[in-house]
C-alpha cells in the first residue's frame, strides 16, 4: 500500500485495517504523532487529511490511500509555521504530549477561517484534550497567529 | 582535592566525589570544565546542566538551569539541559510533592557560583592581576583595569587544572538578572515541532511491542487464559502471565492491542469483588467518634460544639490522573544487562523495582552491602528518565516498570510495553475518596469560636487540614483512615485538595451563619498568615467586585511552601450559572520563572475545575466503572473561563508551583455557587453541563 505522508510517498506492507496512528508511528518513526486514548476522543493523535483534521487512532489506513497526510513532522523544518510561531512566542506547552494535535487542529481551523472568534475556537479545538490546561494558551496563541498571518494590527477578535 | 573534575563539598551538606561525576567527554576539541556534577562548560562556551528532576510540563529543565546559569553568570543564550542518569551524586532521585525548585535551590546556587569563582580565579592566573579587578559577565571574565576579556570557553583549559573550592558567594537577590525573569522554555522547540521523545516514543533496534491485560477486578489473578485467536492473529508473538496480569507480545503495538482484545481469560477474582465506592461510603458513615485518632485539638471545642452547633458534611469521589501519555515502559535485558527507558518520576524508585525482579532477595542484599562498604554501584541496571507525557503523581508509581522488567528478563529482547487507555483508567492509583465531618459553633457576634473536623478515606491523611489559617480558638481535627484497602496513591495536590475543600468550604457555611461576608471575615480572621492574606487581598483586588457581590466566592490555602488565594466569579446565564473568570494570586517565594510559575497556576486551576465539575471514578463488585475519557471527561477548551494569575513579589525562599493552585479552586467555585444559590455542596462533583452549572 502506498501512502503520502508530508509530501513524501511511502510503500508500506500492512494489515489495511491497521489505524494511520500505528503506521506512523511503529513503522515510519513519525513518533509526533501521539496515541492518547485509542477511541478518537483526546485529538492527540490529530493528524490532517487533505487538509481536514482526522483522528488517525481510527482511521483505518486504506482510507487515507490516496490522500496527503501532513503530520507535526512536516508543518516546517524549523519551527517557522505562524502557527509554531505563535506557540513559541505564548510558550504554550507543558509535557507537550497532546501539542502536535493542538498544533496541527489550529492550523487546520486557521486555513479555513483568518479571524477566528472565540466561539469558532472553542468549537475547532474542545475535541482535543490537554490534561496540562494549557488552554488559555493554546487560545492566545492562536488568536497571535492569526494576526501573523494576516499581518493584522494586533487586535484579537 | 584538586583538578577540575575531581570533587568538592559544599557546606551545604552535599558531597561530590569523583565518581559521582559523569565522565568528561574528550572527543571534541579538548576537555571539559567539570567543576561537579550539575555542570559541564566545554571549549566551545556552553554550558551544560544536568537536571536530575522528572520534566512533565512543570518545567524543572528550564527553572533549574536559570539558577545555575544566575550564579554562573552566564549568557543564557549558552546553556543546554541534559538529564541525569541515576547517580547517587543526587540523592534519591523522585519529582513529587512540588519540592523541584526547593530542594535545587541552595545547592544550584552553589554549583554555579563555585563555577563562577573558579573561571575568575583562572583568568587572573592567566593575566597575572588581582582577582579583585576581575568580574564574571555574560560567559565572560573582565579585567576591569585593562578591559581584558576571556570567554569561558577560553578558560576551560586553565579551569581544569584548578582546584574547587567548598563554597563561594553567592549574589544577592537584587543583583539577579535571570531568576525571576520570564525567561522562554528550553524544552518548548521540541515541544512544538514533533522532536521531544516521551517514554512511548523510544524505539529500540529489534524491538518487540507488548501490552497488558489485568485483572478488572483489583487484587485479581488470571485462572486460565485462552489465547487461541490471540495466537491466530498475524504478528502476534506470544501471550503470557506475568506477576500483573497477561501480556500479549506482537510485532507492533496495534497487533498487540488487538491480540488483547481478542483474549479470552478466565480470572480468580480474589477477596476484593465485594468492594465498591456506596460500600465505602457506608463504612466510613458508620465509622464513629470513637474510632479516631486526634490529629489537632486546642482549647475546648467540645463543650462549646455541643450547644447549638452548626454540622456540615462533604463526600468527594475518587480521581483518576489520566495523563495524556499512556502508562509504558521500555526495557532490554541482553548479557545480563537490564536497561530501561522509562517515564518516570522517581528514577530511584524504578531500579528498585526492576532489581526486586532481576535479583533474588539474597543478590539484592549482598549488592546493597556492597554498595555501602564499598561505594560500587550495581552497574547492571541502568535506568533512563524520558521525558514525562504527564505526571500528577500516577509516574510516582512504577507497576509499569516491573511488568516490562519482567517481559524483558522473559524475551531477552528488547520491548516496549503500552497500556490502552483503559487499563490506565481502570489500574491507577487514585486519590481517594473521603468524608468530612464538619462542626462549627460561633459566638454572639457570629465569628467561629470552635471548629471540628473529622477526616475519613482510605489513606486519609490530615495535611492542610491541620494548621487553620484562621484565628478560631478552639479546634479539633480527627482522622479516621481505613488503609489502602484498594490502589490509592498521591494525586496533584494530594490531600490537601480534599481538606482544603472541607475547610474552605465550611468556612463560608460559618460566615454566612453568623451574617459575615466571607471574604472580610477571612481576611479579620487571617492576623496569623500575613503571606496567605496578602494573596487573598490581591487576588480579590484583581476581581471586578462592581457587579453582584452575590456572584463571586474566594477561597485560600497555604501548603508545599507556598500562599495562594483564588476568586471564582459566576455569571447568570437563563437557568444556568457560568464561570465567568477565576483569579489566582500565589506567592510562592521567589518565582525562578513568573511565566512558568503562572503557567502551572492556569494548569492547576484546568486540573481543578475538572474535578469539581467533571471528572470521577466510581467502583462496584472490585471493579472501576470508567475506562476511557469518554466517561472520565476532562476540561476542554470551550469549558475553560478565562484566568487571571498573579504573581505575588516576594523574597521568601522558593515555594512549590505545580500543585498549590488546585486546593483552593473546588471550594471558590463551591462558595460561589452557595452565594448564588444558597445551597452548600455537599457532593463533587458539582452537576454541569451544556457549559454551566444548573440553578436548583
Amino acid at each position: 500500500m502506498k501512502i503520502n505522508i508530508n509530501q513524501t510517498v511511502h510503500d508500506i506492507d500492512i494489515d489495511p485495517d491497521t489505524p494511520l496512528l500505528w503506521v506512523l508511528r511503529d513503522h515510519l518513526d513519525l513518533t509526533g504523532t501521539k496515541y492518547g486514548c485509542g477511541i478518537g476522543v483526546c485529538g492527540s493523535c490529530t493528524v490532517l487529511v487533505d487538509g481536514l483534521p482526522v483522528r488517525s487512532c481510527i482511521t483505518p489506513t486504506s482510507e487515507v490511500e490516496d490522500q496527503e497526510i501532513l503530520t507535526i513532522e512536516g508543518v516546517s523544518n524549523d519551527n517557522s509555521h505562524p502557527v509554531q510561531q505563535a506557540w513559541e512566542d505564548i510558550q504554550v506547552p507543558q509535557c507537550g504530549y497532546c501539542q502536535s494535535g493542538q498544533i496541527l487542529t489550529a492550523i487546520a481551523l486557521l486555513n479555513n477561517n483568518k479571524r477566528p472568534s472565540d466561539r469558532d475556537i472553542d468549537q475547532a479545538m474542545s475535541g482535543v484534550l490537554c490534561r496540562c490546561g494549557t488552554y488559555p494558551r493554546v487560545r492566545q496563541a492562536i488568536k497571535m497567529a492569526a494576526d501573523k498571518k494576516s499581518g493584522g494590527n494586533g487586535d484579537t477578535v | 582535592m584538586s583538578a577540575g573534575v575531581a570533587g568538592a563539598s559544599l557546606v551545604i551538606g552535599i558531597s561530590w566525589s569523583c565518581s559521582n561525576n559523569p565522565p568528561v567527554d574528550q572527543t571534541r576539541n579538548g576537555a571539559q570544565f567539570i567543576p561537579n556534577a550539575w555542570l559541564k562548560i566545554d571549549t566551545e562556551g556552553h554550558v551544560i546542566v544536568t537536571v536530575a528532576e522528572s520534566e512533565m510540563g512543570q518545567g524543572p529543565f528550564t527553572a533549574l538551569p536559570m539558577i545555575v546559569a544566575e550564579e554562573l553568570n552566564v549568557d543564557w543564550r549558552h546553556v543546554k539541559v541534559e538529564r541525569a542518569t541515576l547517580n547517587p551524586a543526587y540523592g534519591y532521585q523522585l519529582t513529587g510533592g512540588s519540592t523541584s525548585i526547593s530542594k535545587g535551590w541552595a545547592t544550584l546556587r552553589q554549583a554555579g557560583a563555585v563555577a563562577r569563582q573558579i573561571l575568575l580565579n583562572a583568568a587572573a592566573l592567566t593575566w597575572q592581576v588581582p582577582i579583585s579587578e576581575c568580574r564574571a559577565e555574560q560567559s565572560s571574565i573582565l579585567h576591569l583595569p585593562s578591559k581584558k576579556s576571556l570567554s569561558y570557553a577560553a578558560l576551560v583549559p586553565q579551569a581544569t587544572q584548578l582546584p574547587i573550592p567548598d563554597t563561594a558567594l553567592l549574589k544577592e537577590p537584587n543583583e539577579f538578572t535571570i531568576i525571576g525573569t520570564p525567561t522562554p522554555r528550553l524544552d518548548t522547540p521540541d515541544k512544538i515541532s514533533g522532536r521531544a521523545r516521551f517514554g512511548i516514543d523510544t524505539k529500540l533496534p529489534g524491538m518487540q511491542y507488548a501490552t497488558i491485560t489485568h485483572c478488572p477486578v483489583f487484587g485479581g489473578k488470571p485462572k486460565r487464559i485462552d489465547k487461541e485467536k490471540t495466537l491466530k492473529i498475524e504478528g502476534v508473538l506470544d501471550v503470557f502471565k506475568i506477576e500483573e496480569g497477561v501480556i500479549v507480545l506482537a510485532k507492533d503495538t496495534w497487533t498487540a492491542f488487538k491480540g488483547k482484545a481478542a483474549l479470552n481469560i478466565e480470572w480468580d477474582f480474589g477477596d476484593k469483588q465485594s468492594i465498591s465506592s456506596d460500600s465505602i461510603i457506608e463504612t466510613l458513615n458508620e465509622l464513629g467518634a470513637d474510632q479516631t485518632t486526634e490529629v489537632v485539638k486546642q482549647g475546648n471545642p467540645e463543650k462549646l460544639l455541643n450547644t447549638g452547633s452548626l454540622e456540615s458534611e462533604y463526600t468527594l469521589p475518587f480521581q483518576a490522573h489520566v495523563p495524556l501519555e499512556p502508562m509504558n515502559c521500555t526495557a532490554s535485558f541482553e548479557g545480563g544487562k537490564l536497561r530501561i527507558w522509562a517515564p518516570t518520576q522517581s528514577p530511584s524508585e524504578a531500579f528498585d523495582v526492576a532489581r526486586s525482579v532481576t535479583q533474588s532477595k539474597i543478590q539484592r542484599t549482598a549488592n546493597k552491602i556492597k554498595t555501602k562498604l564499598f561505594g560500587s554501584e550495581d552497574n547492571s541496571i541502568e535506568i533512563n528518565t524520558t521525558l514525562l507525557g504527564g505526571g500528577f503523581g500516577r509516574r510516582l508509581k512504577q507497576d509499569f516498570v516491573s511488568e516490562a522488567t519482567q517481559v524483558a528478563k522473559r524475551t531477552k529482547k528488547p520491548v516496549q510495553l503500552v497500556w490502552t487507555r483503559e487499563e490506565d483508567i481502570q489500574h491507577d492509583f487514585y486519590h481517594p475518596l473521603t468524608l468530612h465531618e464538619m462542626r462549627g459553633a460561633l459566638d454572639e457576634n457570629g465569628l467561629p469560636i470552635a471548629w471540628h473536623h473529622i477526616i475519613k478515606g482510605p489513606n486519609a491523611k490530615p495535611h492542610g487540614a491541620d494548621r487553620l489559617p484562621y484565628d478560631i480558638p478552639n479546634i479539633r481535627v480527627d482522622l479516621i483512615d481505613i488503609g489502602k484497602i484498594l490502589p490509592v496513591g498521591p494525586w496533584r495536590s494530594v490531600m490537601h485538595a480534599y481538606n482544603a475543600f472541607a475547610v474552605e468550604h465550611f468556612f463560608d457555611e460559618l460566615a454566612r451563619a453568623g451574617n459575615h461576608d466571607p471574604l472580610e471575615l477571612r481576611l479579620q480572621l487571617m492576623s496569623q498568615t500575613p503571606r496567605l492574606k496578602k494573596t487573598l487581598e490581591i487576588a480579590a483586588d484583581k476581581t471586578d467586585w462592581s457587579s453582584e457581590r452575590g456572584l463571586f466566592g474566594v477561597a485560600s490555602h497555604a501548603g508545599f511552601g507556598s500562599y495562594a488565594s483564588e476568586v471564582v466569579q459566576l455569571v447568570e446565564h437563563g437557568n444556568r450559572l457560568k464561570i465567568e473568570k477565576i483569579t489566582c494570586a500565589i506567592d510562592c517565594g521567589i518565582a525562578i520563572n513568573p511565566d512558568i510559575a503562572k503557567a502551572q497556576i492556569e494548569g492547576s486551576i484546568v486540573f481543578g475545575l475538572t474535578a469539581a465539575l467533571k471528572s470521577f471514578i466510581t467502583i462496584r463488585d472490585g471493579q472501576v466503572q470508567q475506562s476511557n475519557y469518554h466517561n472520565y471527561p476532562i476540561l476542554n477548551m470551550a469549558e475553560t473561563p478565562p484566568i487571571e494569575v498573579v504573581i505575588v513579589e516576594s523574597d521568601g525562599s522558593p515555594g512549590g508551583i505545580g500543585e498549590p493552585g488546585v486546593p483552593p479552586l473546588a471550594p471558590a467555585l463551591a462558595n460561589a455557587l452557595f452565594a448564588a444559590s444558597g445551597k452548600p455542596t455537599r457532593n463533587l462533583p458539582i452537576p454541569f453541563d451544556n457549559g454551566g452549572i444548573k440553578i436548583t
